[in-house]
């Protein structure tokens, strides 16, 4: 048994003169001290990666600035992916009987600690250093790709995909941490300029500095008991070129085997945490795992299906399209949020009862996906 | 020019286009290299507006897709402008080793120059 016992996260936005280190420092002590744990119970340490510092022992350097000496420490590499599978990883060293209470944290300064040019030509590094990147290819050129093919298949519009962006920016003006809170529209989001047909700016999440931070323990603490109840990963390709013809197949076997560990169904989930670096991601990850019938994401999110008094809460805090996206804390931010309304501590943006979730991040471009099931049972 | 390279597996036929040393269908080693023919249809295409580094920025912005050859392989390209899912097109490595892919039937030769 595996229970999220701490979380955590920093204001996403600006944070000048303050490194991944310094970022990661306060996330990781603002999760110890919501678990009510001392630094020496940790004993396990996973942290990610920072791209404004690639350090080869990210997960060392974060054990002595916590002055702590866990069992097992290092840095998970997954991209977006990397908060959700380092929890999981978290769940097994629990499950192996190999650590007690892991710490799982990241953050960067990924928007004041290099040039914009830096940040989008070290992400355009996932793809193919042959085949895809010497041919100016971007991350949101490879998620145009998909979602343009996504648009194709499903006949859904670029206006349905707004939708999603419209919605993420109206949860984030209800958290004082979000990066972009001013209220949009999908005319906004349809005129704002095209970066990579069909992707206009506000399809995309922006880039951030900030840090988030759970942990992950074999026994419950505090009055709330959060479960880490089904846990599911699927790695099926890393470059888009040679992504299966079914974009969201990945997504597919990542939950499948979460509601499967869990015992659960699709249909048992009321909040969801997912993984949201474009327009089309999301549209993508709710059709996959059947939150929404093909093609019809976005017109489900402007019904009111995915927003706070929804049959389906999703990404209550803005998501990284609006919370904001500092690197592996994105998702993190997403597990946080989700924590946070299963307890009942999420304020004037809570949801009435949210007794099960699910969460799920891909990395890559829909390369590496893990999913988990959060369930509150007690 | 020529066609792209792909390497094709000797025991069930299997083309792919990044490099292996065994065949990702049925994990034969020793593929045999071979040149496709050229053919094929656009799975998606992009126009990037943004470009990954300054200096490849150009006005109007500049075509991705991604082709499905005849031989199997979905491969990236730079794009003429115009494309749409589902059109034929004819794909050529040029001297910078760019795969470009222009529409069928279109005249190589002053085609795609981005
Ligand atoms: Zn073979």
């Amino acid at each position: 048994m595996a229970y999220l016992t701490g979380i955590a996260v920093t204001a996403f936005g600006k944070h000048p003169g303050r490194g991944p280190v310094d970022l990661m420092e306060e996330a990781a002590l603002a999760a110890l001290a919501d678990a009510a744990l001392p630094r020496e119970a940790i004993d396990g340490l996973i942290s990610g990666y920072a791209t404004t510092y690639p350090h080869l022992m990210m997960g060392t350097v974060m054990a002595e600035r916590l002055a702590i000496r866990p069992r097992h420490a290092h840095q998970a590499q997954v991209g977006g992916a990397t908060g959700a599978a380092a929890i999981i990883l978290a769940r097994h060293l629990i499950a192996a009987g190999a650590c007690r209470h892991v710490l799982v944290v990241g953050g960067e300064n990924r928007l004041t600690g290099q040039s914009r040019d830096d940040a989008v030509k070290t992400l355009a590094g996932v793809g193919h250093p042959i085949h895809e990147v010497p041919l100016g290819a971007s991350i949101p050129s490879y998620y145009a790709l998909v979602a343009a093919r996504y648009l194709h298949e499903t006949g859904a519009s670029e206006a349905d995909l707004a939708e999603l962006a419209v919605l993420m920016r109206r949860h984030a003006a209800d958290h004082p941490g979000a990066q972009l809170k001013k209220p949009l529209t999908v005319d906004e989001v349809l005129a704002s300029k095209p970066i990579a047909t069909p992707l206009k700016f506000l399809d995309c999440c922006p880039i951030s500095d900030g840090a988030a931070a759970v942990v992950v323990s074999a026994e419950p603490a505090g009055a709330a008991v959060i479960r880490l109840a089904g846990w599911g990963e699927a790695h099926t390709h890393q470059h888009v070129s040679e992504m299966p013809d079914d974009v969201g197949v990945g997504a597919k076997l990542a939950a499948a085997q979460a509601f499967e560990t869990a015992g659960r169904k699709t249909a048992d989930m009321r909040l969801l945490g997912l993984y949201d670096s474009f327009t089309p991601t999301l549209a993508i990850f709710l059709e996959a795992f059947g939150f929404a019938q093909p093609g019809r994401a976005g017109i489900a999110a402007r019904d009111g299906r995915f927003s706070r008094d929804g049959a389906l809460p999703l990404n209550l805090h803005g998501g990284l399209m609006s919370f904001g996206h500092p690197g592996v804390a994105g998702f993190l931010a997403h597990v946080v949020e989700v924590v946070r309304q299963m307890r009942g501590e999420a304020g004037r943006r809570q949801v009435k009862d949210a007794p099960l979730a699910y969460c799920h991040a891909d990395g890559g471009v829909f390369s590496s996906h893990a999913g988990l099931v959060l369930e509150r049972t007690a | 020019m020529s066609g792209p390279l792909l390497q094709s597996c000797r025991a069930c036929g299997h083309v792919w286009q990044f490099r292996r040393a065994c065949c990702p269908a049925c994990a034969t080693a020793g593929p045999e290299a071979v040149t496709a023919g050229g053919g094929g249809t656009v799975w998606s295409v992009t126009t990037v507006l943004r470009a990954p580094l300054p200096e490849l920025d150009v006005p109007g912005g500049y075509g991705i897709a991604l082709v499905t050859l005849d031989e199997g392989p979905r491969i990236m390209c730079r794009s003429e402008a115009g494309l749409a899912i589902g059109d034929r097109v004819q794909v050529a490595v040029e001297d910078d080793g760019m795969p470009r892919a222009v529409r069928a039937g279109s005249e190589l030769e002053d085609a795609c120059g981005g």
